[in-house]
């Protein structure tokens, strides 16, 4: 597992030569946020965690792995005073940084297709945003890829987002409302939306920005196109079953009278109300789409994942859930929501910028707690979280000391789940579009932490494990379960837990035997699977 | 068995030329019917993935090019035939109600499967359940040491609790043959429940105020999935205990295996099993390869029956046997059949099916439902319905939509 800092002299020299530099100061703009959050709700009488609880939350949180005990050790020593800023400047400089988002918005994508095929792009998905992400790339031009894409899925990973809903456009327009815009317009396919001012019209108009695309299979090697059809003379016919080939122009159903053709509908924005003709060409039609989604005069492409990036850290957004925000809702501290949400349009849209914002703030710095009940007051700590999967396997290869092969595999099915962090995916991963207080963890997950035999190999204190290494090079019970706490959970174990682990050890009379329980304790048990 | 269902059954058989006493008689019937679909406890989805050709299976048409080579066979019930490569399913026959008119909405696999399992088309918005999923929720035990909800065998998709949590999703055993992953202990059972408590008692430690939610939480799983793999019902899952005359009854192969797991499974309390078998998208050589699945299944699914009816388990089991869509009339030029949703069959069998008969019925040529078509959300309603389940019963998503178990549905006339 990566040793990220490596010496002392790194933040130090961190200090005095930062890499990037961003337009607005983000700890000016945190303080702002900070004092914005107080004057709207009752926030008071807060505590802000210790080191080394920061640490690990930020690592959690950039790179999604745990810190290793060189990092903890390396961090308690930094004598600076702005020793947190420093650590979040330079995780965020770290390549896993994107690898790590990648995963997260892989499966705010992922999680929720239709297509099941769209699997085999997955890998190119991944590799599409990590370099994105680690290059800084902005959130609008991101958005901008994901419209407008064109291409084979397995070397295109833009292509992947209209895959997952088989460019089936009444679906990828859905999804293009939700996750750019927080705005779930499709409850208005059918019918005028229930709770929202949105009519069944309007959702129409968006999906009409959409019917030339197409998802095209391709056999030598097994892929997917996402293609145009711009000339009716290459049109085949409908076809149910598929979207090998896109449509002129969208008609919406008449669902009173389903045997009546139905009305040919124009582009057009809902937010904006800007339109185009039918007659345009797919290119015309996306590029518009996206230029007016990602307008700094649409509010609410800045507004969700600024919220959503919120949530993600602080642990509750300002609206919940996160991908249901808009223009009936009402957020929790609505002047701080769209005073982040204007400063991250000012920066450029540059998420980097929007993360060390927020992990700058009281808000993110806060002692944690449970997620509190809807009649308390909101922010009153960093809110503890489940682990994603990808974060939870990455904290166990980091315990064992040992390294992911890297074999994610890219076929579909038992040939995908092979790969030790694909399976573990299928136990433990979940979506992370859902409210994070509604994610619950599952028997089988138990049963794999807790009785697998690759968990029970790697925990035994035989030749080749940490555990044998640890016992090794420790003599005292005392030094080695303070150790194996630092290495598990990135902190030194209370006087209580180390009374109760030392008297396990001497109660069992079997070194070996007692730390190895010790062990699987520890990786069983909650703190090791949240993060707080 | 049950006496409501002779009395009901004999009454239905006199009753088709009393049309006038129809509505004297409605409301008791109704009543009966209501008392002992409630009694229903257990249900076993027989899950023929890659849509069974209706032609090679149960709606066989010797007399019609589109039928092909196939031959027919007579069954245990006078005037209702059958393929000819399901002999031991044709002496069961007494137990099925074949659907010979069910229709669905889409022509492909993940989409078609999706409708049948949850009763809706994919949408990237809301995950719907599926149908153990329901079941489970609603008539599931909650005391039971195993999980109330099993899938076996590898399937293109297994189908998940979606909005219910995943407290309602499937427990999958990719294999019959094998225990469930991660259930045997690794360590001595002293020294398993030794850990537990260190535990249980450092967590007790380091907790502190406000932050127990997850150790709550964490220790109810831990305490669950303990009595799962401590659990002396874990034998159930060893179909290895069964003799070997029993075995052989229910043949050979993965199916085989699983029918018989789902045997003991309900047998044991569980709620719902679904079995997948796949390979049924017989594109080419479809006689042929549909002619070897039917003797991996007819064996297993005509002794599931007999096992379940001899247990007095069947009238509280729905035994439901079907696939995501037919295949097509025609047949291609690489002898195969496509994907036909336009008609296809279900079998329904148990928990007050009356069996022995043949619902709905196709034109010569098999292309056109000619008799009491049945849509796909009829036929969950119908499923609902004969599990106790009330499919109006709305859940609400993640945005706080209220979802129903299954829209526009219909009790498909004539099964009870």
């Amino acid at each position: 597992m990566t040793k990220l800092l490596n010496s002392v002299i790194v933040l130090t020299v961190w200090c005095f030569s930062p890499l990037v530099s961003f337009a607005q100061s983000p700890i000016e703009i945190a303080n702002k946020i900070d004092e914005l959050l107080i004057s709207e709700t009752a926030v008071s009488q807060t505590t802000i965690c210790d080191d080394e609880t920061f640490l690990r939350r930020a690592f959690f949180d950039i790179v999604g792995q745990p810190p290793s005990l060189e990092d903890v050790l390396v961090y308690g020593l930094e004598p600076s005073v702005n020793k947190r800023s420093l650590l979040i400047e330079y995780l965020l400089t770290d390549k896993t940084y994107g690898t790590n988002w990648s995963r997260y918005w892989r499966d705010v994508i992922m999680f929720r297709r239709t297509n099941d095929q769209s699997l085999l792009g997955v890998a190119s998905l991944e590799s599409y945003l990590t370099d994105a992400l680690n290059h800084g790339v902005s959130w609008d031009r991101i958005a901008t890829d994901f419209i407008t894409a064109k291409g084979d899925i397995k070397e295109d990973g833009r292509a992947v987002f209209i895959a997952a809903q088989q460019g089936r456009p009444e679906e990828t327009v859905s999804e293009i409302s939700r996750i750019f815009l927080g705005i779930q317009i499709q409850c208005a396919q059918c019918h005028d939306h229930p709770t929202d001012r949105w009519k069944q019209e309007q959702f129409h108009e968006l999906v009409a920005f959409f019917p030339r695309v197409a998802l095209r299979p391709q056999q030598e090697p097994r892929s997917f196109i996402v293609t145009a059809t711009d000339f009716v003379g290459r049109r085949r016919s409908p076809n149910a079953n598929n979207r090998f080939a896109g449509t002129l122009e969208h008609t919406m159903p008449n669902l009173a009278e389903p045997t009546l053709p139905g009305q040919v509908m124009t582009p057009k924005f809902f937010v904006s109300g800007q339109t185009l003709s039918t007659g345009t060409t797919d290119a015309v039609r996306r590029n518009s789409l996206a230029r007016w989604i990602t307008s700094p005069d649409n509010p609410w492409f800045a507004k969700a994942v600024t919220n959503r990036l919120w949530a993600e850290l602080v642990g509750e957004g300002f609206y919940e859930p996160v991908d249901d925000i808009g223009p009936d809702r009402i957020p929790s501290a609505p002047k701080t929501m769209d005073y982040l949400a204007n400063e991250f349009t000012l920066s450029g849209y540059d998420l980097k910028w929007l993360m060390q914002t927020i992990m700058s703030t009281q808000a993110y710095q806060r002692s944690s707690l449970d997620r509190r009940n809807y009649d308390q007051i909101p922010f009153q700590a960093n809110t503890i979280q489940p682990l994603r999967s990808d974060q939870l396997f990455d904290s166990v290869m980091s315990v064992f000391e040992i390294s992911d092969t890297g074999n994610e595999g890219s076929g579909l099915g038992p040939r995908r789940a092979q790969s030790p962090r694909n399976v573990f995916a299928d136990i433990f991963g979940y979506d992370p579009n859902d409210p994070r207080g509604d994610v619950a963890a599952s028997i089988p997950q138990s049963l794999a932490m807790m009785n697998s035999t690759f968990i029970n190999e790697q925990i035994q204190a035989r030749q080749g494990t940490m555990l044998y290494r640890l016992l090794q090079e420790v003599q005292s019970n005392r030094a080695a379960v303070q150790e194996l706490y630092l290495r598990v959970y990135s902190r030194r174990p209370t006087r209580k837990e180390l009374n109760t682990s030392l008297a396990y050890i001497q109660n069992v009379a079997n070194r070996d035997e007692s730390f190895e329980d010790l062990l699987w304790a520890l990786l069983n048990s909650a703190e090791f699977k949240t993060r707080r | 068995m049950n006496t409501n269902q002779i009395n009901r059954r004999s009454w239905l058989q006199t009753s088709t030329t009393a049309v006038a006493s129809v509505a004297a008689w409605k409301s008791p019937i109704i009543a009966n019917a209501n008392t002992m679909r409630t009694n229903a406890k257990a249900c076993i989805l027989l899950w023929m993935g890659g849509g069974p050709s209706q032609f090679e299976t149960f709606s066989p048409k010797p007399d019609h090019a589109n039928g092909g080579e196939t031959t027919v066979t007579s069954t245990a019930v006078p005037g209702i035939q059958i393929s000819s490569q399901l002999p031991a399913t044709a002496a069961a026959m007494k137990e099925l109600c074949l659907i010979r008119s069910v229709h669905g909405p889409e022509g492909s696999h993940p989409r078609a499967s999706y409708v049948s399992h949850t009763g809706y088309l994919p949408t990237a918005s809301v995950k719907h359940p599926t149908i153990g999923a329901h079941v489970t929720q609603h008539i599931g035990d909650q005391q039971s040491e195993l999980p109330s909800f099993v899938h076996i065998g590898r399937s293109r998709g297994v189908f998940t609790a979606g909005l219910l949590g995943v407290e309602y999703d499937p427990f999958i055993l990719n294999s019959a043959d094998q225990m469930p992953a991660n259930t045997e202990l690794l360590t001595s059972k002293n020294r398993y429940v030794r850990r537990l408590g260190l535990l249980e008692n450092l967590e007790d430690d380091g907790s502190k105020e406000g932050s127990r939610q997850f150790i709550k939480a964490n220790r109810n799983l831990y305490e669950k999935a303990s009595r799962l793999v401590l659990s002396p019902q874990m034998n159930t899952f060893d179909i290895t205990q069964e003799r070997n005359d029993v075995r052989s009854s229910y043949g050979v192969g993965n199916f085989a295996s699983g029918c018989l797991m789902a045997r003991r499974l309900v047998e044991a309390g569980v709620t719902f099993i679904e079995v997948a078998s796949s390979n049924w998208d017989t594109h080419f050589d479809n006689a042929s390869r549909t002619n070897t699945l039917c003797q991996e299944i007819d064996k297993p699914y005509a002794q599931l029956l007999t096992d379940l009816k001899q247990r007095g388990l069947l009238d509280t089991t729905l035994v439901i046997w079907m696939g995501e869509f037919g295949r097509t009339p025609r047949i291609n030029s690489r002898a195969g059949r496509d994907h036909y949703p336009r008609a296809f069959n279900v079998a329904l069998a148990g928990a007050g099916v009356r069996g022995g008969q043949v619902i709905g019925a196709t034109d010569p040529s098999g292309n056109n439902i000619t008799d009491q078509p049945v849509s796909v959300n009829d036929l969950l309603t119908t499923i609902y319905d004969a599990l106790g389940i009330d499919s109006f019963h709305e859940n609400l998503s993640r945005i706080g939509r209220p979802i129903r178990i299954v829209e526009d549905g219909e009790i498909i006339e004539g099964v009870f």
